[in-house]
């Protein structure tokens, strides 16, 4: 279980908070004339990568705010937590991040004990 | 095998003697006892029978490692695979061997062991992958059914099982040698701790071997004494005992139970274990290690034991298993099984050691020597032999001439490894020591610190720096304790993971898994068949598997397998460690959230009303919603509902509606927000009226439905489904914070506040203005879609005039204390109109008739507005609201979308069910062209005659057409494709 830092109250267990996908993607501007495909992107297309990831999360069962962060999902290291209205941070500076368990190549499970 | 009684122990009271029972035969053991010391006391060696070829198996170790002696325990609700080597014995205790019929000695399903060729790896794969698949059936499944398996499940359990949160800055899992340094270096400092060992005594190594002489110049016994006190003097440090550490999660979250009842019988109706969640900063893993086995033929005779295991009885419960055991090692960890032994007047039948002469330790060869013990170096054991228990080995010794030894008892020691699971969990990282043969922890994931035997370090001399450089990170007292050891020895080992028999055959066997009964021979099949990685191999072979997984034996696997590869250990690598280290109840894991409070029930505040008259109930969420009322106990249910809607049609009913949901829109720019979130516009609507709404997901997809009320711009206050609450209120919350942050509004959920009560029929006009005197129902006054704020008897209330039934209908919303009073005082007054109150089934078949849908039961998250004929909800005008740029996506255009259709049967005789399909030929033959699906399915007596709500293919151009619905009994019925409205087509009723 992870342990999540709500910018507004702090440090709580994973189980106070719900995923909510990914970050800044942005929702079309309605007014304006939009196409099938910048649409379809926004509704149905999400990155889903191996390493770092600008992800939503809401404190669903605490301030009921929604924030942003910055996650390894190969590691599911949670490397920030920011305000919606901050800026989003370069991934270039977590370049120091521990990487997976067994510095397992791009793709694949990393379930291993022993290293490769 | 017979053992005796050591002189007095500290550890077991000799004067208190405990009987129990065991497969029914009276015994006694001492106050202090494991199941398997007591019945070792007894000279009861064969203690249950293995699980596939049901062969006699014994007490292998002495400790939470075993993986022979699991016991039925019957004293306490029948509770299964219960290791005997760690479960204390009390008074009365009954316990029952596994998987033998009818008896432990007379076992019928050893025949297994006949037909054992058979057996072999793979076995369940290939039967049911054969030809033959009805033998699977008929033949192998019930007979494996019988025979196969470990106890019985248990009965009536009720265990109850509490949790409880830690937050510390450290946790030192063990508390052996290393475990208590590690704790004393951080007493009385600023770190907060939790100390956690398995056993009910802390020492680890030093109450369990002979290893240690002394340590300050004191007796260990003392020393340790002491330094507990001192720990435990220590403010913040608290120790956990009786405690199993089990899962090492992300971030040093930790799962341990404990265990309440040590050495008695769990009362009924007590804690019995309690489930620590712990989070730390940091963890210090001091768990010691485990010793491995060898494999040769026959390795599982009852009789046979791990050194280690056989010195820890002597230490720890007072008694030698046997008073002349043979001991076969291949490493130096035995030294001190045979010093004890020794010191006890007791002498070892033989020495057997793999390692040449040269190797051996020369202070175990001057014991050997002056004591007279048979020697034989370089030598192996072949094989052991006896009917249920040992009897004698077959040795061969260096010159290759092989000797047979009467024994009734064999000291195993195939090495030690770390106990790596916690640090494997953990995702830290393993490395195979091609010295002392086994893997090490080597770099951790997490901030996870190993000490002692648990990191590899087999020998004391680097004790103290070793663990001041791994605590200096803590700024602790630095330690420096003095350590004497009785085998003053490094620890040495020489590679030997099995010994082949004498003689081939299909019936020797070598084990390498005791509990799943897997073979080396097992694991040369599966290589052979291509199954040679190690993930794999474990599957195939079901090798380390077992409820033990594996602990005295994975590691032998892999040395067997990396030989027959010809592969490094390290490019073998080990299966995955997965939580639980040990099993763990299942009532341990519920905790407390378990029957009632599994989940939460949530009730209107006419619930009791409800319970009295006569009301049958349905889930709806967690609500308890009446689903109808029985006016007497005969009555069914399908009576109840005709009942109930024919007096609404004819009368007047009331409906407790206070599981809707509803959520309160506050804030300068609501109407903005409201705009955006629902299909309609709310602009020109008047303040005062209500509005029915859809709310659509981003794919343009149908997601809640409710009625909004506009009190002013600035105020709205929504209705949504009753299993829709959350779900909406949190997708208003979302998109007021993430996406239009700029407007000025705020939302809450208000649905617990108010009760809501629909009250309708052609009747309830009359009843309102009894009810209300002081309120004009009139329609003038009080149009349909309108809502007013009155205050009744001081009680301030909102009625609105909406109606899902298609009766002329108002829903009167009151603060939820002040409820029970008003739903009364309707009840009495509406008696002489003959209001009756009405259940949730009533109202679907009423809303049905007027064709209102039902979210999630006519839709299903793919249907649109337009699908549902309900394009005029939709406020084109708006620039954007949710899910509206998705309403015209090619695929939401398509013409041949199911859309919602009304549904009749042809003969008003026949009958629809909910659910079947709607086909265009009368013949089923497949594969059937469906064009949909019944939604909505009910009989009315209104009507006379079935009717349903479907969606099907293009379905508003069928409207007028006939098809034909498929039956559960795969016949077909006439249908009528229809408007989806069935009665008052016009809405004269609802505007009356």
């Amino acid at each position: 279980m992870l342990i999540i830092n709500c910018p507004y109250c702090g440090p709580r267990d994973q189980s106070e908070f719900s995923n909510g996908g990914e970050a800044h993607v942005k929702r079309p501007d309605g007014s304006k004339e939009i196409g099938d495909r910048e649409w379809g992107e926004y509704v149905f297309i999400r990155a889903n990568p191996k390493g770092l990831f600008y992800e939503r999360w809401v404190h669903t069962h605490g301030c009921r705010k929604w924030f942003n962060c910055v996650r390894d999902t190969s590691t599911d290291e949670i490397l920030v937590t920011y305000k919606l209205d901050e800026k989003k941070p370069n991934l270039n500076n977590f370049k120091s991040v521990v990487k997976t368990p067994s510095g397992e190549p791009e793709v694949g499970s990393g379930n291993f004990t022993v290293e490769k | 095998m017979k053992s005796i009684n050591l002189k007095e122990n500290q550890f077991i009271q000799f004067h208190q003697k405990i009987s129990f029972k065991f497969d029914g035969v009276k015994y006694f053991g001492y106050k202090g006892d494991t199941i398997a010391s007591a019945l070792l006391r007894n000279n009861i060696n064969l203690v249950g029978r293995s699980f596939k070829y049901h062969r006699p198996r014994g007490i292998y170790t002495c400790g939470i490692e075993e993986p022979n002696a699991l016991v039925q325990i019957i004293s306490e609700y029948s509770e299964p695979n219960t290791r005997a080597t760690i479960k204390k014995i009390y008074e009365g205790m009954e316990i029952e061997s596994q998987n033998r019929w009818p008896s432990l000695e007379n076992d019928f399903g050893s025949i297994n062991n006949l037909f054992s060729p058979i057996f072999t790896a793979g076995f369940y794969y290939k039967t049911f992958m054969g030809p033959h698949k009805k033998f699977w059936k008929n033949l192998y499944e019930p007979l494996i059914r019988r025979a196969a398996g470990l106890g019985k499940p248990p009965k009536d359990f009720k265990g109850i099982s509490n949790h409880i949160h830690h937050n510390v800055d450290i946790t030192i899992i063990g508390g052996g040698l290393n475990g208590l340094l590690a704790a004393k270096s951080f007493i009385n400092s600023n770190y907060d701790v939790l100390l956690i060992d398995f056993e009910e005594q802390l020492g680890g190594i030093i109450n369990n071997s002979n290893k240690i002489s002394s340590i300050d110049n004191k007796e260990p016994k003392d020393w340790l004494k002491e330094t507990i006190q001192e720990i435990e003097d220590s403010k913040n440090i608290k120790i956990l005992k009786n405690t199993l550490v089990t899962t090492y999660n992300y971030i040093n979250h930790l799962i341990a139970i404990e265990d309440r009842f040590v050495g008695s019988k769990p009362i009924e109706g007590k804690v019995n274990s309690t489930l620590h969640k712990i989070r730390a900063s940091h963890t210090i893993l001091c768990n010691g290690h485990i010793e491995r086995f060898l494999s040769f033929q026959n390795n599982d005779l009852p009789g046979i034991m791990l050194s280690s295991s056989f010195e820890k009885y002597m230490c720890r419960y007072g008694l030698a298993p046997s008073k002349e055991p043979v001991i076969f090692s291949n490493n130096s960890n035995s030294n001190s099984l045979v010093y004890g032994l020794i010191k006890a007047g007791l002498k070892p039948k033989a020495y057997i050691d793999s390692r040449s002469g040269e190797e051996i330790e020369p202070n175990l060869f001057d014991l050997i020597r002056k004591n007279d013990v048979p020697l034989y170096t370089n030598s192996q054991i072949k094989g052991a032999f006896g009917n249920k228990k040992i009897e004698k080995i077959l040795v061969e010794d260096s010159s290759g001439a092989l000797n047979e030894i009467k024994c009734d008892c064999l000291c195993l020691s195939g090495g030690i490894n770390p106990d790596v699971h916690l640090f494997t969990q953990s995702k830290g990282l393993l490395d195979w020591d091609e010295k002392d043969l086994t893997y090490k922890p080597s770099k951790p994931f997490q901030p996870t610190i190993t000490l002692g035997s648990a990191s590899g370090q087999f020998n004391f001399d680097n004790l103290n720096s070793d663990i001041n450089e791994k605590l200096k990170t803590f700024k602790v007292k630095k330690l420096d304790v003095k350590l004497e050891l009785n085998t003053n020895t490094k620890y040495n080992i020489e590679k030997l993971w099995e010994v082949s028999p004498q003689k081939k055959s299909l019936w020797a066997k070598s084990f390498i898994d005791l509990q799943n009964d897997v073979t080396t021979k097992d694991i040369r099949q599966a290589i052979t068949e291509g199954f040679d990685r190690i993930e794999h191999l474990k599957r195939y072979t079901t090798n380390s598997m077992g409820t033990d997984q594996g602990k005295i034996s994975s590691i032998n696997a892999l040395g067997i397998v990396s030989d027959l590869l010809d592969k490094k250990v390290n490019e073998v690598g080990t299966t995955i460690y997965r939580p639980p280290y040990a099993p763990l109840s299942f009532s341990a894991i519920a905790g407390r959230n378990c029957y009632e409070f599994y989940d939460p029930e949530r009730k209107s505040p006419i619930h009791s009303w409800h319970l009295k008259n006569g009301a049958i109930f349905e889930d709806v969420g967690q609500w308890k919603r009446p689903w109808y009322f029985q006016i007497n106990k005969d009555e069914s249910m399908h009576d109840a509902v005709q009942r109930e809607s024919k007096n609404v049609r004819e009368n007047a009913g009331i409906l407790d509606g206070s599981t809707l949901g509803k959520i309160e829109i506050k804030g300068e720019d609501a109407l903005e927000f409201m705009n955006l979130i629902y299909t309609n516009s709310f602009t020109k609507m008047k303040q005062g009226s209500a509005r029915y709404a859809l709310m659509l997901g981003e794919d343009g997809m149908v997601k809640d439905d409710g009625i909004i009320c506009k009190i002013s711009d600035q105020h709205f206050i929504a209705t949504t489904t009753t299993g829709g609450a959350a779900t909406v209120l949190g997708c208003m919350e979302e998109y007021a914070q993430t996406e239009w942050p700029n407007l000025k509004v705020f939302m809450n959920s208000i649905t617990e506040q108010y009760a809501t009560f629909n009250i309708s029929g052609p009747k309830t006009r009359e009843i309102m203005k009894k009810a209300f005197p002081n309120i004009n129902f009139s329609n003038e006054e009080f149009p349909f879609m309108t809502f007013q704020f009155h205050e009744f008897n001081d009680i301030p209330i909102r009625i609105l005039r909406a109606s899902f039934t298609g009766e002329l209908g108002y829903e009167i919303y009151i603060p939820s204390n002040s409820a029970p009073k008003i739903w009364d005082n309707i009840q009495s007054v509406g008696k002489e109109f003959g209001l009756a109150p009405y259940g949730t089934e009533a109202m679907h078949l009423l809303r049905a008739e007027k064709g209102y849908i039902i979210v999630g039961q006519d839709t299903d998250g793919s249907i649109t507005p337009i699908d549902l004929g309900l394009s005029w909800m939709i406020g084109k005008s708006k620039k954007d609201f949710l899910g509206k740029r998705s309403l015209a996506r090619s695929d939401t255009i398509r013409e041949d979308r199911k859309q919602l259709v009304g549904i009749i049967p042809s003969n008003k005789a026949d009958k629809l069910e909910e659910g079947q399909h709607i086909i265009l030929d009368r013949e089923i033959k497949s594969p059937v062209p469906m064009l949909g699906h019944i939604t909505s399915c009910y009989y009315s007596s209104t009507l006379g005659h079935d009717f349903a709500l479907a969606v099907i293919k293009n379905g508003h151009s069928m409207i007028g057409t006939k098809a034909y619905a498929s039956t559960s009994s795969m016949s077909t019925t006439g249908v009528d494709i229809v408007k989806p409205v069935f009665y008052d087509e016009d809405n004269k009723r609802l505007v009356s």
